[in-house]
């Protein structure tokens, strides 16, 4: 009986084949459901990116990056500028709340400006990942450097550089840029963490510098003055540091003062490490953040969870890039990235 | 020629053309162009991004208004006072420090938080006060180093904190109530915004220290010399200015919870640009709440809407600077230019006219004599202006000047004379109350009552306000003469409501009825006016009958009737036309006559320029008004009518020497005593055959 019925059904496998086979003559392939529903969910999603402003590297890189995964996802893809305002950007994504795209990409000007206004966005409905810059409110996701890490490895390079003995001495400057933003206040601790293990090395000066090249150099030039064997230097952002570098080569002091940075590795900031004026460029690769943050962008607008459900980060690797090892993998240029 | 004539007169009667230049003269009409300019944003909004006009969106308009809009006030009434203060974001950014490190930091109540917020402001608006107000430095200069000094402060202490702010978060439901919550679908922060914006409104527009705030900031010498302290004025507008900034960091506070290296960089000038959108002029002194309310909305459209749109942020900031620029253009031009077309289009003639006057012929009773030739002269050079003059029981004879006094001469020889009131004010029309009260009314206050002990009191200023006026008419302009009915009422004229006591001659050009008469009643304290569109009301006397009054209009030459009480209750009719001069003032003479003062003369010339009003109003906007057609006034004589309307004497001034326009006349125990508004001397001639005991008082209150 059963025998039977197997061999029918194999009979009619054979003759549904035969059939298959004479009307096409070719293999054509078979059509993938997943692929056609991964393109249908996100057509016509839409994704709003909140920098602190366009024009600089960094945010230019992501939304480089962004745009193309949209492009050929065929989402739409915005970016609202509140051009270094951090009021400019509550009223953003306060009329984002009402207006609700699909998800927001917030890149946060301190930890606690945008945490209430990102928490009511996923209480609308929004999904948020906030990239490179945290605030004090986990979302969906979050994107970016360990900012923690960034200043442990900062602080390690210099006091292996100034410990006693070591260095013109133990005397280090701290460059910070906005005092209440996720990079100056994970980064200190980071930096604090490694020094109080090394308390020979003396912090000489910290203060901040409002990502502003021209203020961090008028503060190094302050600070080699006061103390002339100044031995190391951690600034925290590459394009403000270009200042603090040029303090230290003006004063005739680069080979003296070991000078620690970190960036999104874009060219400018190799070439500073090749012409010295870097001496530590510590690289949290904006292509692959942006690589990062497509694949979250579209994980999140495919997945049927509601925002806010499930919190998630990915911190990614950092790169040291020294004299060494500055190349065409490491270091990118805004047109590699269109 | 009659229908050209009888067009003319219909085109004048059915276009209400005065009602531009009206309208010009409104305050109100500085906020007409940025709220239509807001208008037009907000439907150019609504078309370009889709669903602008939502619930959610405007609630999100009214929060941001709620902070940035109580900064604009703050600047309104700093650049209200004449001044400026750039200051206002480095304010701001320590407002928000102290809010948040009472709140994050030291964990403060809420209340204890605002206290220490608004003392923040408080401290930095008084050294800008201080500095500006008291030690005189200019604003401009000193708010921008205040700006960078507090800025610099906030940059110190800031550092050192912000680990400490955004490490904690308070838990305090009321913070989070004005930070997040809502009123009745309202932000509370806009609810906040609103009650303070209304509160500041009627301070400004309506008390005391707003009328002396814009006083300062119009003309600053002037409301010195008028007694405002103006330094303690100054002063305040800045301590002002920092409590508002101070609530609106509070409000900041609660809402972010955080604060960072750029709050409020910049905000001086975005401010600034929806200050000055809305119209608040930069000259100081014209401005309002209105105003800054419009700009600062329109200022968030603009830059929300631009942000929305996706624009690259330094293109926001260029179009800003733009509106600022046109806004600052247009401001400049509108304060320059709108006085000039007012001037141009206030004067708005109408067709009028009169009936065909007889020359008088060598036996006719108007042929000139010079009968005042011989007048008497009293106080010559002691009075300026004695429109009207009148006698006391005891024989002393009072007027008013130009001085804002009122002026006794003593019984008998009226050689010594005394200020006897200060009014204030220029007062026209005099009469006596039957107690002694003198009453007057006084051009530009109303109408005022000095008791015999010299005590001034107001009795009225103000009536009535008509439904359809475009001018407030309800205020007294120009209360011309006044007269007391048996029961004690009052009945004064006012000459018209579209000019004020200095440019009463200009009223003329128009030659409508722009004056009306008004009826004070003492024992309701009720003014209510009771005939409107008269010509120039000028003089106004009681009839014998108690139940009507005479009333002078003067460009209409006419005298008209009208019964207020009695059987003919309400009825107007016109008593004597067509008179060969402008009458004044009216008043009873002896044997049941009236006395009728001519300010002026008819000339055939102004009668067909009355009847020709395109032209007076192509000579009103072209030429300068030293040499505009005016009626003569410069000539005029004094009538005797009897109690039926006819015209039974004439008194003249044949050389013009001493009296030759008359504005008034009293007879009194055989003398009429002359005044004249642009005179400085009061004259007095006998009248031949007339009862040397007759007075006023007794004739309208029996002998005492």
């Amino acid at each position: 009986m059963r025998l039977l019925k197997t061999t029918k059904w194999l009979a009619a496998a054979c003759i549904a084949l035969a059939g298959i086979v004479t009307a096409s003559a070719q293999d054509k392939g078979l059509e993938n459901p997943r692929s056609t529903t991964f393109r249908k969910t996100l057509e016509g999603k839409k994704v709003v990116f909140l920098p602190l402003s366009m024009g600089f590297d960094l945010t230019e890189g992501w939304a480089a990056v962004m745009r193309q995964q949209a492009k050929r996802l065929k989402y739409d893809f915005e970016i609202r500028d509140p051009a270094w305002s951090t009021d400019a950007g509550t009223r953003a994504l306060q009329s984002l709340i009402s207006e609700k795209p699909d998800l927001i990409v917030a890149h946060n000007p301190d930890i606690q400006s945008y945490a209430r206004l990102l928490a009511q966005a996923q209480a609308a409905g929004i999904k948020v990942v906030q990239i490179n810059l945290e605030s004090n409110t986990q979302t969906d996701s979050y994107v970016g450097a360990d900012w923690t890490e960034i200043g442990e490895q900062a602080a390690q390079a210099v006091v292996d550089k100034c410990s006693p003995g070591k260095g013109a001495s133990t005397k280090v400057a701290i460059d910070t840029g906005v005092p209440t933003a996720a990079s100056d206040v994970f980064q200190l601790d980071g930096i604090y963490r490694v020094l109080n293990q090394h308390p020979d090395i003396q912090v000489v000066s910290q203060q901040a510098t409002e990502y502003n090249p021209e203020k961090a150099r008028s503060i190094m030039e302050t600070v080699l003055q006061q103390h002339p064997d100044l031995c190391g230097a951690i600034g925290i952002w590459d394009n403000q540091d270009t200042g603090t570098a040029s303090a230290i080569q003006q004063a005739g002091k680069g080979d003296q003062v070991f000078l620690v940075t970190s960036g999104g590795g874009n060219k400018v900031g190799c070439e500073n490490v090749e012409k010295g004026l870097f001496n530590l460029y510590i690289s949290y690769n904006v292509p692959l953040q942006g690589e990062i943050l497509n694949a979250e962008i579209a994980r999140l607008l495919l997945s049927d969870g509601t925002a806010g459900e499930n919190k998630t980060l990915y911190f990614n690797p950092l790169t040291q890039i020294t004299k060494a090892n500055v190349n065409q993998r490491n270091c990118w240029t805004l047109d590699d990235l269109k | 020629m009659a229908t050209s004539d009888a067009l003319s007169r219909l085109r004048y009667r059915l276009l209400p053309d005065r009602l531009f230049g009206e309208l010009l003269t409104k305050s109100w009409i500085d906020n007409v162009i940025p709220a239509l300019a807001l208008v037009v944003t907000i439907l150019v909004m609504t078309w370009i991004v889709p669903g602008y006009l939502t619930v959610a969106n405007l609630t999100d308009l009214a929060r941001q208004v709620s902070e940035f809009g109580l900064i604009a006030l703050a600047l309104t009434i700093v650049i209200l006072s004449g001044g400026i203060d750039l200051s206002v974001g480095s304010v701001f950014a320590l407002c928000v420090l102290a809010a948040l490190v009472s709140m994050n930091v030291l964990g403060l109540p809420v209340g204890v938080a605002l206290a220490a917020t608004l003392a923040t402001g408080l401290a930095c608006g008084l050294l800008n006060g201080v500095l500006i107000g008291y030690l005189r430095l200019r604003a401009f200069i000193t708010t921008l180093v205040t700006l960078v000094i507090y800025r610099a402060l906030y940059d110190i202490i800031f550092p050192r904190l912000a680990s400490a702010i955004v490490g904690s978060m308070p838990v305090s439901p009321t913070w989070d109530l004005i930070g997040f919550g809502t009123v009745y679908g309202l932000p509370v922060s806009f609810a906040i915004f609103a009650v303070i914006a209304i509160g500041v409104h009627v301070v400004l527009s309506r008390l005391r220290p707003g009328w002396r705030l814009r006083a300062v900031g119009g003309a600053r010498r002037s409301a010195y010399n008028a007694g405002i302290n103006v330094k303690l004025t100054v002063c305040l507008a800045y301590v002002a200015s920092g409590l508002l900034t101070a609530i609106a960091a509070f409000l900041f506070s609660a809402r972010l919870g955080s604060t960072g290296a750029d709050t409020g960089i910049g905000l001086e000038i975005s401010v600034l640009t929806a200050v000055v959108l809305g119209g608040v002029s930069l000259g100081g002194g014209r401005g309002s709440v209105g105003n800054a309310v419009i700009g600062s909305i329109l200022v968030l459209i603009l830059t929300s809407g631009l942000i929305r749109l996706s624009m690259p942020g330094s293109v926001n900031q260029l179009i800003l600077g733009l509106v600022l620029i046109a806004a600052v253009l247009f401001d400049a031009k509108w304060v320059k230019n709108r006085g000039k077309l007012l001037s141009k289009v206030y004067v708005s003639p109408t067709y009028l006219k009169l009936p065909n006057l007889m020359p008088p012929t060598g036996t006719d009773v108007l042929a000139v004599n010079d009968r005042l030739g011989a007048a008497e002269l009293i106080g010559l050079g002691a009075v300026e202006g004695p429109e009207d003059v009148v006698l006391d029981r005891d024989d002393n004879l009072y007027t008013g000047t130009r001085h804002g006094t009122i002026v006794r001469f003593l019984a008998p020889d009226y050689a010594r004379n005394e200020v006897f009131a200060r009014i204030g004010g220029h007062p026209l029309g005099l009469a006596f109350a039957p107690n002694g009260d003198l009453l007057t009314c006084v051009g530009g206050m109303g109408v005022y009552r000095v008791s015999p002990d010299r005590k001034v009191t107001k009795v009225t200023d103000e009536t009535n306000r008509s439904l359809l006026s475009v001018i407030d008419d309800s205020r007294l302009r120009l209360p011309d003469d006044l007269d007391i009915a048996p029961d004690g009422r009052i009945f004064f004229s006012e000459a018209t409501i579209r000019y004020e006591m200095s440019e009463w001659a200009v009223d003329a050009l128009e030659g409508r009825g722009n004056g009306r008469l008004i009826c004070h009643d003492p024992r309701t304290g009720a003014t209510r006016t009771i005939l409107r569109g008269l010509i120039f009301p000028n003089g106004v006397t009681i009839c014998r009958d108690g139940q009507s009054l005479l009333f002078a209009e003067t460009w209409a030459c006419r005298i008209s009737r009208y019964w207020f009480d009695g059987p003919d209750k309400g009825k107007h009719e016109v008593f004597l036309d067509n008179l060969p001069g402008y009458p004044d003032n009216l008043n009873r003479g002896s044997d049941g006559t009236y006395w009728i003062a001519l300010l002026g003369m008819r000339t055939k010339t102004f009668d067909l320029a009355m009847r020709k009003p395109g032209f007076r109003r192509r000579m009103a906007k072209r030429i300068a008004a030293d040499e505009w057609l005016f009626p003569n006034i410069n000539r005029g004589c004094v009538l005797r009518v009897s109690a039926t309307g006819e015209i039974i004497d004439a008194l003249w001034d044949e050389a013009g020497e001493n009296h030759p326009s008359i504005t008034s006349t009293c007879e009194h125990k055989g003398w009429l005593y002359l005044g004249g508004v642009s005179n400085n001397r009061i004259g007095r001639v006998r009248i031949e055959g007339a009862d040397p005991q007759w007075t006023a008082h007794d004739d309208y209150w029996g002998k005492r």
